[in-house]
Protein backbone atom coordinates (compact mmCIF):
# COMPACT_ATOMS: atom_id res chain seq x y z
CA UNK A 1 0.00 0.00 0.00
CA UNK A 2 1.29 3.41 -0.92
CA UNK A 3 0.08 5.68 1.82
CA UNK A 4 0.42 9.43 1.60
CA UNK A 5 3.76 10.46 2.98
CA UNK A 6 4.51 14.02 4.04
CA UNK A 7 5.53 14.53 0.41
CA UNK A 8 8.89 16.13 0.95
CA UNK A 9 11.02 18.13 -1.43
CA UNK A 10 11.15 21.69 -2.63
CA UNK A 11 8.50 21.19 -5.30
CA UNK A 12 5.95 19.77 -2.88
CA UNK A 13 6.74 22.65 -0.55
CA UNK A 14 6.25 25.17 -3.38
CA UNK A 15 2.95 23.55 -4.36
CA UNK A 16 1.63 23.73 -0.82
CA UNK A 17 2.68 27.39 -0.59
CA UNK A 18 1.07 28.25 -3.90
CA UNK A 19 -2.15 26.68 -2.63
CA UNK A 20 -2.03 28.74 0.59
CA UNK A 21 -1.17 31.90 -1.30
CA UNK A 22 -4.11 31.55 -3.66
CA UNK A 23 -6.61 30.59 -0.99
CA UNK A 24 -5.59 33.63 1.11
CA UNK A 25 -6.35 35.94 -1.82
CA UNK A 26 -9.62 34.07 -2.23
CA UNK A 27 -10.51 34.83 1.39
CA UNK A 28 -10.03 38.57 0.79
CA UNK A 29 -12.01 38.66 -2.43
CA UNK A 30 -14.85 36.45 -1.17
CA UNK A 31 -16.01 39.20 1.17
CA UNK A 32 -15.10 42.45 -0.57
CA UNK A 33 -17.21 44.69 1.68
CA UNK A 34 -15.96 43.23 4.95
CA UNK A 35 -12.36 43.29 3.69
CA UNK A 36 -12.66 46.90 2.57
CA UNK A 37 -14.12 47.98 5.89
CA UNK A 38 -11.29 46.27 7.77
CA UNK A 39 -8.75 47.92 5.49
CA UNK A 40 -10.27 51.36 6.11
CA UNK A 41 -10.17 50.86 9.88
CA UNK A 42 -6.55 49.72 9.61
CA UNK A 43 -5.63 52.67 7.40
CA UNK A 44 -7.17 55.15 9.84
CA UNK A 45 -5.47 53.51 12.82
CA UNK A 46 -2.11 53.62 11.05
CA UNK A 47 -2.58 57.12 9.64
CA UNK A 48 -2.88 58.73 13.09
CA UNK A 49 0.61 57.93 14.45
CA UNK A 50 2.20 58.36 11.03
CA UNK A 51 0.64 61.79 10.52
CA UNK A 52 1.71 62.83 14.02
CA UNK A 53 5.23 61.64 13.31
CA UNK A 54 5.38 63.58 10.03
CA UNK A 55 4.03 66.72 11.70
CA UNK A 56 6.63 66.46 14.43
CA UNK A 57 9.38 65.88 11.88
CA UNK A 58 8.40 69.06 10.08
CA UNK A 59 8.19 71.13 13.27
CA UNK A 60 11.67 69.88 14.20
CA UNK A 61 12.97 70.96 10.80
CA UNK A 62 11.54 74.47 11.29
CA UNK A 63 12.89 74.86 14.82
CA UNK A 64 16.33 73.71 13.68
CA UNK A 65 16.38 76.44 11.04
CA UNK A 66 15.36 78.97 13.69
CA UNK A 67 18.12 77.97 16.04
CA UNK A 68 20.73 78.61 13.41
CA UNK A 69 19.55 82.22 13.04
CA UNK A 70 19.99 82.93 16.70
CA UNK A 71 22.47 85.47 17.93
CA UNK A 72 23.42 86.64 21.38
CA UNK A 73 23.35 90.31 22.24
CA UNK A 74 26.15 91.26 24.65
CA UNK A 75 25.40 94.62 26.28
CA UNK A 76 28.53 96.37 27.48
CA UNK A 77 28.50 98.76 30.40
CA UNK A 78 27.58 102.36 29.57
CA UNK A 79 31.09 103.64 30.37
CA UNK A 80 32.70 101.43 27.72
CA UNK A 81 34.05 103.51 24.84
CA UNK A 82 34.47 102.55 21.20
CA UNK A 83 38.12 101.43 21.47
CA UNK A 84 37.41 99.12 24.41
CA UNK A 85 34.32 97.75 22.70
CA UNK A 86 36.15 96.95 19.45
CA UNK A 87 39.09 95.43 21.34
CA UNK A 88 36.76 93.13 23.26
CA UNK A 89 34.99 92.29 20.02
CA UNK A 90 38.15 91.25 18.21
CA UNK A 91 39.25 89.25 21.25
CA UNK A 92 35.94 87.36 21.26
CA UNK A 93 36.29 86.42 17.58
CA UNK A 94 39.23 84.26 18.62
CA UNK A 95 36.96 82.06 20.79
CA UNK A 96 36.35 78.70 19.21
CA UNK A 97 32.61 78.65 19.73
CA UNK A 98 31.99 82.09 18.23
CA UNK A 99 31.62 82.46 14.49
CA UNK A 100 31.22 86.22 14.16
CA UNK A 101 31.12 89.35 16.29
CA UNK A 102 29.30 92.41 15.05
CA UNK A 103 29.81 95.54 17.18
CA UNK A 104 26.86 97.94 17.18
CA UNK A 105 27.50 101.52 18.24
CA UNK A 106 24.99 103.38 20.45
CA UNK A 107 24.17 105.65 17.47
CA UNK A 108 23.46 102.71 15.19
CA UNK A 109 21.44 101.09 17.95
CA UNK A 110 19.33 104.18 18.38
CA UNK A 111 18.83 104.43 14.63
CA UNK A 112 17.79 100.75 14.53
CA UNK A 113 15.37 101.22 17.38
CA UNK A 114 13.73 104.32 15.95
CA UNK A 115 13.72 102.74 12.50
CA UNK A 116 12.08 99.59 13.78
CA UNK A 117 9.53 101.56 15.72
CA UNK A 118 8.79 103.43 12.50
CA UNK A 119 9.06 106.76 14.23
CA UNK A 120 10.12 108.49 11.02
CA UNK A 121 11.02 112.12 11.50
CA UNK A 122 10.19 111.84 15.19
CA UNK A 123 13.63 110.21 15.57
CA UNK A 124 15.38 113.47 14.88
CA UNK A 125 13.33 115.13 17.55
CA UNK A 126 14.04 112.24 19.89
CA UNK A 127 17.77 112.55 19.34
CA UNK A 128 17.56 116.21 19.91
CA UNK A 129 15.48 115.75 23.04
CA UNK A 130 17.81 113.24 24.68
CA UNK A 131 20.72 114.85 26.51
CA UNK A 132 22.99 112.01 25.44
CA UNK A 133 22.52 108.61 23.77
CA UNK A 134 21.37 106.27 26.54
CA UNK A 135 22.33 103.10 24.67
CA UNK A 136 25.57 101.19 25.40
CA UNK A 137 27.81 99.47 22.92
CA UNK A 138 26.41 96.07 21.93
CA UNK A 139 28.27 93.10 20.48
CA UNK A 140 26.11 90.84 18.35
CA UNK A 141 27.56 87.35 18.57
CA UNK A 142 26.79 84.44 16.28
CA UNK A 143 27.73 81.22 18.02
CA UNK A 144 29.18 78.21 16.22
CA UNK A 145 26.64 75.53 15.25
CA UNK A 146 26.04 73.08 18.05
CA UNK A 147 27.54 75.30 20.73
CA UNK A 148 26.32 74.92 24.29
CA UNK A 149 24.75 78.36 24.42
CA UNK A 150 24.21 78.41 28.16
CA UNK A 151 27.92 77.82 28.86
CA UNK A 152 28.92 80.46 26.34
CA UNK A 153 26.59 82.98 28.01
CA UNK A 154 28.20 82.18 31.33
CA UNK A 155 31.70 82.87 30.04
CA UNK A 156 30.63 86.05 28.30
CA UNK A 157 29.04 87.39 31.45
CA UNK A 158 32.35 86.96 33.32
CA UNK A 159 34.22 89.20 30.80
CA UNK A 160 35.18 92.65 32.07
CA UNK A 161 32.98 95.41 30.74
CA UNK A 162 30.06 93.12 29.98
CA UNK A 163 26.89 94.35 31.58
CA UNK A 164 24.47 91.67 30.48
CA UNK A 165 23.93 89.02 27.82
CA UNK A 166 20.52 88.68 26.21
CA UNK A 167 19.50 85.32 24.95
CA UNK A 168 16.12 84.64 23.57
CA UNK A 169 16.59 80.92 23.52
CA UNK A 170 14.35 80.00 26.42
CA UNK A 171 11.27 79.47 24.28
CA UNK A 172 13.31 77.42 21.80
CA UNK A 173 14.52 75.22 24.63
CA UNK A 174 10.95 74.79 25.74
CA UNK A 175 9.92 73.95 22.19
CA UNK A 176 12.71 71.38 22.01
CA UNK A 177 11.61 69.84 25.28
CA UNK A 178 8.03 69.79 24.10
CA UNK A 179 9.06 68.14 20.83
CA UNK A 180 10.99 65.51 22.79
CA UNK A 181 7.85 64.77 24.84
CA UNK A 182 5.74 64.59 21.70
CA UNK A 183 8.39 62.37 20.09
CA UNK A 184 8.04 59.92 22.99
CA UNK A 185 4.29 60.17 22.63
CA UNK A 186 4.53 59.23 18.97
CA UNK A 187 6.56 56.15 19.86
CA UNK A 188 3.99 55.19 22.47
CA UNK A 189 1.08 55.82 20.12
CA UNK A 190 2.78 53.91 17.32
CA UNK A 191 3.11 50.93 19.65
CA UNK A 192 -0.52 51.15 20.79
CA UNK A 193 -1.76 51.42 17.23
CA UNK A 194 0.46 48.55 16.13
CA UNK A 195 -1.16 46.43 18.84
CA UNK A 196 -4.58 47.59 17.70
CA UNK A 197 -3.66 46.64 14.12
CA UNK A 198 -2.78 43.14 15.33
CA UNK A 199 -6.11 42.86 17.14
CA UNK A 200 -8.21 44.33 14.34
CA UNK A 201 -6.67 41.79 11.99
CA UNK A 202 -7.01 39.02 14.58
CA UNK A 203 -10.70 39.77 14.90
CA UNK A 204 -11.21 39.81 11.14
CA UNK A 205 -9.37 36.51 10.79
CA UNK A 206 -11.42 35.10 13.66
CA UNK A 207 -14.60 35.82 11.73
CA UNK A 208 -13.03 34.30 8.64
CA UNK A 209 -12.23 31.18 10.69
CA UNK A 210 -15.83 31.01 11.95
CA UNK A 211 -17.03 31.07 8.36
CA UNK A 212 -14.59 28.37 7.33
CA UNK A 213 -14.77 26.22 10.45
CA UNK A 214 -16.09 23.28 8.45
CA UNK A 215 -13.33 23.56 5.89
CA UNK A 216 -10.65 23.75 8.57
CA UNK A 217 -11.98 20.68 10.36
CA UNK A 218 -12.18 18.69 7.15
CA UNK A 219 -8.64 19.70 6.23
CA UNK A 220 -7.36 18.67 9.66
CA UNK A 221 -9.28 15.43 9.32
CA UNK A 222 -7.62 14.44 6.07
CA UNK A 223 -4.18 15.14 7.48
CA UNK A 224 -3.40 18.81 6.96
CA UNK A 225 -0.61 19.96 9.25
CA UNK A 226 -1.30 22.95 11.50
CA UNK A 227 1.23 24.89 9.44
CA UNK A 228 -0.74 24.12 6.28
CA UNK A 229 -4.04 25.20 7.85
CA UNK A 230 -2.46 28.26 9.40
CA UNK A 231 -0.65 29.48 6.31
CA UNK A 232 -3.55 30.93 4.26
CA UNK A 233 -4.71 32.83 7.33
CA UNK A 234 -1.21 34.17 7.93
CA UNK A 235 -1.10 35.32 4.33
CA UNK A 236 -4.49 36.97 4.78
CA UNK A 237 -3.16 38.76 7.88
CA UNK A 238 -0.11 39.83 5.92
CA UNK A 239 -2.25 41.19 3.08
CA UNK A 240 -4.41 43.13 5.50
CA UNK A 241 -1.33 44.59 7.20
CA UNK A 242 0.48 45.48 3.99
CA UNK A 243 -2.59 46.96 2.32
CA UNK A 244 -3.62 48.85 5.48
CA UNK A 245 -0.09 50.25 5.82
CA UNK A 246 0.03 51.25 2.16
CA UNK A 247 -3.36 52.94 2.42
CA UNK A 248 -2.20 54.88 5.50
CA UNK A 249 0.94 55.92 3.63
CA UNK A 250 -1.20 57.15 0.74
CA UNK A 251 -3.52 59.07 3.08
CA UNK A 252 -0.56 60.81 4.77
CA UNK A 253 1.02 61.73 1.45
CA UNK A 254 -2.25 62.96 0.00
CA UNK A 255 -2.72 65.02 3.17
CA UNK A 256 0.72 66.55 2.70
CA UNK A 257 -0.08 67.40 -0.91
CA UNK A 258 -3.34 69.00 0.16
CA UNK A 259 -1.53 71.03 2.82
CA UNK A 260 1.46 72.08 0.71
CA UNK A 261 -0.39 75.01 -0.96
CA UNK A 262 -1.57 76.67 2.27
CA UNK A 263 1.80 75.99 3.93
CA UNK A 264 3.77 77.69 1.19
CA UNK A 265 1.39 80.68 1.40
CA UNK A 266 1.95 80.78 5.15
CA UNK A 267 5.74 80.50 4.93
CA UNK A 268 5.72 83.12 2.18
CA UNK A 269 3.97 85.55 4.48
CA UNK A 270 6.77 85.01 7.02
CA UNK A 271 9.43 85.55 4.36
CA UNK A 272 10.58 82.02 5.05
CA UNK A 273 11.30 79.31 2.53
CA UNK A 274 9.69 76.25 4.07
CA UNK A 275 8.08 73.24 2.47
CA UNK A 276 6.63 70.07 4.04
CA UNK A 277 8.76 66.95 4.18
CA UNK A 278 7.09 63.73 3.08
CA UNK A 279 7.69 60.72 5.36
CA UNK A 280 11.16 59.30 4.75
CA UNK A 281 11.81 55.94 3.16
CA UNK A 282 12.62 54.37 6.56
CA UNK A 283 9.35 55.49 8.10
CA UNK A 284 7.37 54.42 5.03
CA UNK A 285 9.04 51.01 5.06
CA UNK A 286 8.55 50.69 8.82
CA UNK A 287 4.89 51.58 8.45
CA UNK A 288 4.10 49.12 5.68
CA UNK A 289 6.36 46.22 6.64
CA UNK A 290 5.61 46.72 10.34
CA UNK A 291 1.87 46.59 9.88
CA UNK A 292 2.31 43.54 7.67
CA UNK A 293 4.23 41.79 10.44
CA UNK A 294 1.65 42.76 13.05
CA UNK A 295 -0.98 41.39 10.69
CA UNK A 296 0.80 38.04 10.69
CA UNK A 297 1.13 38.19 14.47
CA UNK A 298 -2.59 38.89 14.90
CA UNK A 299 -3.72 36.06 12.68
CA UNK A 300 -1.17 33.68 14.16
CA UNK A 301 -2.56 34.23 17.66
CA UNK A 302 -6.13 33.53 16.68
CA UNK A 303 -5.48 30.62 14.30
CA UNK A 304 -3.32 28.81 16.84
CA UNK A 305 -5.97 29.16 19.48
CA UNK A 306 -8.43 27.52 17.10
CA UNK A 307 -6.05 24.76 15.97
CA UNK A 308 -5.53 23.56 19.52
CA UNK A 309 -9.18 22.60 19.63
CA UNK A 310 -8.92 20.46 16.48
CA UNK A 311 -5.70 18.68 17.39
CA UNK A 312 -6.23 17.57 20.98
CA UNK B 1 -3.16 -2.96 13.15
CA UNK B 2 -5.36 -1.50 15.87
CA UNK B 3 -5.40 -2.57 19.48
CA UNK B 4 -7.44 -1.09 22.35
CA UNK B 5 -6.15 -1.88 25.83
CA UNK B 6 -8.44 -0.99 28.73
CA UNK B 7 -9.47 2.22 26.97
CA UNK B 8 -11.77 4.68 28.72
CA UNK B 9 -12.98 8.03 27.54
CA UNK B 10 -14.69 10.49 29.79
CA UNK B 11 -15.79 13.82 28.32
CA UNK B 12 -15.66 17.03 30.32
CA UNK B 13 -18.88 17.20 32.24
CA UNK B 14 -18.61 13.63 33.46
CA UNK B 15 -20.09 11.77 30.49
CA UNK B 16 -18.46 8.36 30.35
CA UNK B 17 -18.44 7.49 26.63
CA UNK B 18 -16.22 4.40 26.86
CA UNK B 19 -15.05 2.35 29.81
CA UNK B 20 -12.55 -0.48 29.71
CA UNK B 21 -12.69 -1.32 26.01
CA UNK B 22 -10.40 -4.10 24.73
CA UNK B 23 -10.19 -5.42 21.19
CA UNK B 24 -7.83 -5.94 18.32
CA UNK B 25 -8.26 -5.46 14.59
CA UNK B 26 -5.71 -7.27 12.45
CA UNK B 27 -4.13 -5.93 9.29
CA UNK B 28 -6.43 -6.57 6.32
CA UNK B 29 -9.47 -7.33 8.46
CA UNK B 30 -13.00 -5.95 8.01
CA UNK B 31 -15.19 -5.53 11.07
CA UNK B 32 -18.46 -3.86 11.96
CA UNK B 33 -18.92 -1.90 15.11
CA UNK B 34 -22.48 -1.87 16.29
CA UNK B 35 -24.61 -0.86 19.22
CA UNK B 36 -27.42 1.59 19.85
CA UNK B 37 -26.79 5.30 19.47
CA UNK B 38 -24.85 6.65 22.40
CA UNK B 39 -23.09 3.31 22.95
CA UNK B 40 -19.75 4.92 22.10
CA UNK B 41 -19.24 3.89 18.45
CA UNK B 42 -18.32 7.38 17.25
CA UNK B 43 -16.07 7.97 20.23
CA UNK B 44 -14.21 4.75 19.50
CA UNK B 45 -13.58 5.82 15.91
CA UNK B 46 -12.60 9.31 17.02
CA UNK B 47 -9.97 7.85 19.34
CA UNK B 48 -8.36 5.96 16.46
CA UNK B 49 -8.15 9.05 14.21
CA UNK B 50 -7.00 11.00 17.27
CA UNK B 51 -9.88 13.43 17.13
CA UNK B 52 -10.00 12.70 20.85
CA UNK B 53 -7.42 11.39 23.25
CA UNK B 54 -8.31 8.53 25.60
CA UNK B 55 -8.73 9.35 29.28
CA UNK B 56 -7.25 6.00 30.28
CA UNK B 57 -5.74 3.00 28.57
CA UNK B 58 -3.90 2.68 25.27
CA UNK B 59 -4.97 2.92 21.66
CA UNK B 60 -2.28 1.29 19.53
CA UNK B 61 -2.01 1.86 15.80
CA UNK B 62 0.69 -0.27 14.14
CA UNK B 63 2.13 -0.81 17.60
CA UNK B 64 2.36 2.87 18.39
CA UNK B 65 0.45 4.42 21.29
CA UNK B 66 -1.76 6.94 19.53
CA UNK B 67 -2.93 8.56 22.75
CA UNK B 68 0.62 9.68 23.52
CA UNK B 69 1.36 10.91 20.00
CA UNK B 70 2.82 14.41 19.93
CA UNK B 71 0.50 16.98 18.45
CA UNK B 72 2.77 17.63 15.48
CA UNK B 73 2.57 13.96 14.45
CA UNK B 74 -1.24 13.90 14.38
CA UNK B 75 -1.56 14.99 10.71
CA UNK B 76 0.69 12.17 9.55
CA UNK B 77 -1.35 9.63 11.49
CA UNK B 78 -4.53 10.95 9.91
CA UNK B 79 -3.04 10.64 6.42
CA UNK B 80 -2.85 6.90 7.00
CA UNK B 81 -6.52 6.72 7.93
CA UNK B 82 -9.42 7.38 5.58
CA UNK B 83 -12.51 8.51 7.45
CA UNK B 84 -16.07 8.45 6.10
CA UNK B 85 -18.85 10.26 7.93
CA UNK B 86 -22.59 9.89 7.98
CA UNK B 87 -22.95 13.58 7.12
CA UNK B 88 -20.22 13.26 4.44
CA UNK B 89 -18.41 16.41 5.61
CA UNK B 90 -17.82 17.65 2.10
CA UNK B 91 -17.02 21.29 1.38
CA UNK B 92 -20.15 22.56 -0.31
CA UNK B 93 -18.45 25.56 -1.93
CA UNK B 94 -15.86 23.39 -3.66
CA UNK B 95 -16.37 21.19 -6.67
CA UNK B 96 -16.49 17.41 -6.34
CA UNK B 97 -13.05 17.26 -7.96
CA UNK B 98 -11.52 19.65 -5.40
CA UNK B 99 -13.19 17.85 -2.50
CA UNK B 100 -11.66 14.56 -3.53
CA UNK B 101 -8.30 16.21 -4.31
CA UNK B 102 -7.98 17.77 -0.84
CA UNK B 103 -5.80 15.06 0.79
CA UNK B 104 -3.42 15.17 -2.19
CA UNK B 105 -3.28 18.97 -2.19
CA UNK B 106 -2.35 18.84 1.48
CA UNK B 107 0.41 16.34 0.79
CA UNK B 108 1.77 18.56 -1.99
CA UNK B 109 1.24 16.11 -4.86
CA UNK B 110 1.73 17.56 -8.35
CA UNK B 111 -1.34 18.71 -10.24
CA UNK B 112 -1.03 16.18 -13.07
CA UNK B 113 -0.79 13.38 -10.51
CA UNK B 114 -3.76 14.79 -8.59
CA UNK B 115 -5.82 14.91 -11.78
CA UNK B 116 -4.99 11.33 -12.64
CA UNK B 117 -5.71 9.95 -9.18
CA UNK B 118 -8.91 11.96 -8.60
CA UNK B 119 -10.28 10.75 -11.94
CA UNK B 120 -9.39 7.19 -11.02
CA UNK B 121 -11.04 7.48 -7.60
CA UNK B 122 -14.19 9.09 -9.02
CA UNK B 123 -14.32 6.42 -11.67
CA UNK B 124 -14.13 3.75 -8.98
CA UNK B 125 -17.15 5.19 -7.12
CA UNK B 126 -19.02 5.78 -10.39
CA UNK B 127 -19.02 9.57 -10.31
CA UNK B 128 -16.58 10.37 -13.11
CA UNK B 129 -19.14 12.61 -14.85
CA UNK B 130 -19.86 14.64 -11.68
CA UNK B 131 -16.40 16.11 -11.08
CA UNK B 132 -17.44 19.68 -11.89
CA UNK B 133 -20.59 19.66 -9.78
CA UNK B 134 -20.91 20.97 -6.26
CA UNK B 135 -21.85 18.51 -3.47
CA UNK B 136 -25.31 20.03 -2.77
CA UNK B 137 -26.27 19.25 -6.39
CA UNK B 138 -25.79 15.52 -5.73
CA UNK B 139 -28.02 12.96 -4.02
CA UNK B 140 -27.19 11.67 -0.54
CA UNK B 141 -25.78 8.44 -1.92
CA UNK B 142 -23.65 10.28 -4.46
CA UNK B 143 -22.33 12.62 -1.78
CA UNK B 144 -21.43 9.64 0.35
CA UNK B 145 -19.49 8.19 -2.57
CA UNK B 146 -17.63 11.48 -3.00
CA UNK B 147 -16.71 11.15 0.68
CA UNK B 148 -15.47 7.62 0.03
CA UNK B 149 -13.43 8.77 -2.97
CA UNK B 150 -11.83 11.40 -0.74
CA UNK B 151 -11.14 8.81 1.96
CA UNK B 152 -9.42 6.37 -0.39
CA UNK B 153 -7.57 8.79 -2.66
CA UNK B 154 -4.53 8.80 -0.39
CA UNK B 155 -4.55 4.98 -0.38
CA UNK B 156 -4.64 4.76 3.40
CA UNK B 157 -4.09 1.32 4.96
CA UNK B 158 -7.05 1.87 7.31
CA UNK B 159 -10.56 3.00 6.50
CA UNK B 160 -12.99 4.10 9.22
CA UNK B 161 -16.65 4.67 8.41
CA UNK B 162 -19.09 6.23 10.87
CA UNK B 163 -22.66 5.23 9.94
CA UNK B 164 -21.92 5.43 6.21
CA UNK B 165 -25.36 4.13 5.26
CA UNK B 166 -27.26 6.27 7.75
CA UNK B 167 -28.94 8.45 5.14
CA UNK B 168 -29.22 5.93 2.32
CA UNK B 169 -32.01 3.69 1.07
CA UNK B 170 -31.51 -0.11 1.46
CA UNK B 171 -30.32 -0.71 -2.13
CA UNK B 172 -27.71 2.00 -1.93
CA UNK B 173 -26.64 0.83 1.50
CA UNK B 174 -26.06 -2.69 0.16
CA UNK B 175 -24.04 -1.33 -2.80
CA UNK B 176 -21.96 0.76 -0.45
CA UNK B 177 -21.23 -2.15 1.89
CA UNK B 178 -20.25 -4.29 -1.08
CA UNK B 179 -17.88 -1.58 -2.07
CA UNK B 180 -16.25 -1.65 1.36
CA UNK B 181 -15.89 -5.40 1.04
CA UNK B 182 -14.16 -4.92 -2.33
CA UNK B 183 -11.75 -2.43 -0.80
CA UNK B 184 -11.05 -4.86 1.99
CA UNK B 185 -10.33 -7.58 -0.55
CA UNK B 186 -7.49 -5.50 -2.03
CA UNK B 187 -5.91 -5.22 1.41
CA UNK B 188 -7.45 -2.20 3.15
CA UNK B 189 -8.31 -2.69 6.81
CA UNK B 190 -11.89 -1.50 7.34
CA UNK B 191 -13.84 -0.68 10.49
CA UNK B 192 -17.47 0.33 9.97
CA UNK B 193 -19.70 1.69 12.70
CA UNK B 194 -23.29 0.90 11.80
CA UNK B 195 -26.59 -0.12 13.31
CA UNK B 196 -27.91 -1.54 10.03
CA UNK B 197 -28.19 -5.03 11.51
CA UNK B 198 -29.80 -6.68 8.48
CA UNK B 199 -26.97 -5.61 6.25
CA UNK B 200 -24.33 -6.63 8.77
CA UNK B 201 -25.95 -10.03 9.20
CA UNK B 202 -26.06 -10.56 5.44
CA UNK B 203 -22.37 -9.83 4.98
CA UNK B 204 -21.32 -12.21 7.74
CA UNK B 205 -18.21 -10.32 8.78
CA UNK B 206 -16.76 -9.87 12.24
CA UNK B 207 -19.01 -7.78 14.50
CA UNK B 208 -18.00 -5.85 17.59
CA UNK B 209 -20.87 -4.88 19.86
CA UNK B 210 -20.71 -1.87 22.13
CA UNK B 211 -23.19 -1.25 24.90
CA UNK B 212 -23.07 1.73 27.24
CA UNK B 213 -19.41 2.25 26.53
CA UNK B 214 -18.23 -1.31 27.02
CA UNK B 215 -17.51 -4.05 24.48
CA UNK B 216 -20.16 -6.66 25.25
CA UNK B 217 -19.67 -8.96 22.27
CA UNK B 218 -17.12 -9.82 19.58
CA UNK B 219 -18.64 -12.14 16.98
CA UNK B 220 -16.22 -13.78 14.56
CA UNK B 221 -16.91 -13.81 10.79
CA UNK B 222 -19.42 -16.20 9.18
CA UNK B 223 -21.42 -16.52 12.34
CA UNK B 224 -25.00 -15.42 12.26
CA UNK B 225 -25.73 -12.47 14.46
CA UNK B 226 -28.49 -13.37 16.86
CA UNK B 227 -30.19 -11.84 19.81
CA UNK B 228 -30.96 -8.26 20.60
CA UNK B 229 -27.97 -5.98 20.34
CA UNK B 230 -29.87 -2.76 20.41
CA UNK B 231 -30.74 -2.69 24.08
Amino acid sequence: MEALPGAAGARAWARRHAFSFLSSLGALSRQPIASTMTLIVLAVALTLPTALHVTLDNVRAISASWERLDTLSVFLSVETNEIEARRLGSRLTLWGDITAVDPISPEQGLADVTGQLDLGNVSNELEAALPSNPLPWVLEITPEDGTNVAALVNRLEREAGVSSVMVDLKWLERLDAMLAVLGQLVVLLAFLFAVSVAFIIANTIRMDIQNRREEIEVMALVGATPAFIRRPFLYTGLWYGLLGGTLAWLVVNLGLIALSGPISNLSGSYDADFSLHAPGIEISALLIVGSGLFGILGSWLVVNQHLKKINP
Amino acid sequence: MIRFERVAKRYPGGIQALSDVNFELADGELAFLTGHSGAGKSTLLRLIALLERPSRGQVLFDGRNVGKLARRHIPYLRRRIGVIFQDHRLLSDKKVFDNVALPLLIAGVSYSEIKRRVRAALDKVGLIDKENMYPPMLSGGQQQRVGIARAIIGKPPLLLADEPTGNLDPDMSADLMDYFVQLNEVGVTVLIASHDLDLIRRLGKRVLVLKDGTMVDDLPPRQTLTGDTSG
